[in-house]
């Protein structure tokens, strides 16, 4: 179990430094967030089945309908190193879409009480499967999936009604 | 440790050597595989179904090259490194080498998207050494938690005769690929 508690609407978002696209590209999640209305999508692995296949691809369709509904930035963080990340979001042709952000030492996943200790079949603590939605660095929903394997509470679908 | 050194050890001569102390056993704490040793009989993965592969019996029996990268879709391991295996397979074959082995400490999923990427299906067979357990038992591990998050694999190669360690080449400079490129072997070959 997670050492922090879970995050929740009403917190802040934690001032952390996750990568893009190389571990000399620095980004406080904070202050790309401030004053936006962002969606943040955590996922337990670049190119894992569920994430790559069902997951991610959702949001990339539904970018428009999330744009509609007044959201500025998509961003998708995953425990997986910038290169990683950069290579997947080439792979899913998420483009200017979605930005993939690299949690390379889990420390954004463990600062919302998002890590799951998937060290026997990934190697590493990761993140769980969840979606968030996040005004002005305040958290106003979050959908997190009770079996990180699935796809149900964090889908693209369930986020935009909560918005 | 400073023990080690009372006994009359440097952290080089440990090899695979479990010192009995007073009826303990404790494992050597610097142990790295060098040639002339025989493949740790560790479980490996490879493929995105999870295959568990012995170390001991992979490369029994046959001519094979094993080289390691720090990490899947990483610039130098992407651009030169992986590519020139991919690219030389034929002429190793035709110097007797009969499979051809990339580990590094990725998770399979990744493996797979990076072997993909780079053709390398048929020729380069990816084994994921996920918890750095290979790695770290053969003093080949390199510590990249500020750049890629974790423990990675140095840059290097080997080639393996029968489950032994014939020869073993670490790139000084884990950024580049000089020695550890597929041309340099085959000319030892």
């Amino acid at each position: 179990t997670a050492m922090t508690s879970q995050v929740k609407p009403g917190d802040r978002l934690p001032q952390v430094t996750l990568f893009d696209g190389a571990p000399n590209k620095p980004v406080r999640i904070d202050e790309l967030c401030a004053g936006k209305s962002v969606v943040i999508v955590g996922v337990p692995g670049a190119f894992t089945p569920t994430c790559h296949s069902s997951h991610l691809p959702g949001f990339v369709a539904d970018f428009d309908k999330l744009k509609a509904k007044g959201v500025d930035l998509v961003i998708c963080v995953a425990v997986n190193d910038p290169f990683v990340m950069a290579a997947w979001a080439g792979a899913l042709g998420s483009g200017d879409k979605v930005l993939m952000l690299a949690d390379s030492r889990a420390e954004f996943a463990k600062a919302l009480g998002m890590d799951i200790d998937l060290t026997a079949v990934l190697g590493s603590v990761r993140c769980r499967r969840f979606s968030m939605h996040v005004v002005d660095n305040v958290v106003k929903s979050v959908n997190a999936e009770e079996d990180s394997s699935k796809v149900d509470a964090s889908s693209s679908c369930r986020l935009l009604t909560k918005i | 440790s400073s023990m080690m050194h009372r006994l009359g050890f440097c952290a080089g001569q440990l090899g695979s050597l479990r010192l009995r102390l007073a009826g303990q056993l404790l494992p050597a704490r610097a142990m790295s595989l060098k040639v002339g040793d025989k493949l740790p009989a560790m479980e490996l993965v490879e493929g995105p179904e999870m295959k568990k592969v012995n170390l001991q019996e992979l490369f029994a029996g046959q001519r094979s090259i094993l080289f390691g990268v720090p990490g899947a879709f990483t610039p130098t391991c992407s651009r030169v490194h992986l590519p020139s295996y991919v690219r030389d397979y034929d002429k190793l074959k035709a110097k007797g080498i009969s499979q051809v082995f990339c580990l590094a400490v990725n998770d399979p999923f990744v493996m797979q998207a990076w072997s993909d990427a780079n053709g390398a299906e048929g020729k380069v067979r990816m084994l994921s050494d996920t918890q750095a357990i290979f790695v770290e038992a053969a003093g080949l591990s390199l510590d990249l938690s500020h750049l890629l998050g974790g423990l990675r694999a140095k840059r290097f190669v080997m080639v393996i005769e029968d489950g032994v360690v014939k020869q073993l080449d670490v790139e000084p400079d884990p950024t580049k690929a000089t020695c550890t490129l597929a041309d340099e072997v085959l000319q030892s070959l």
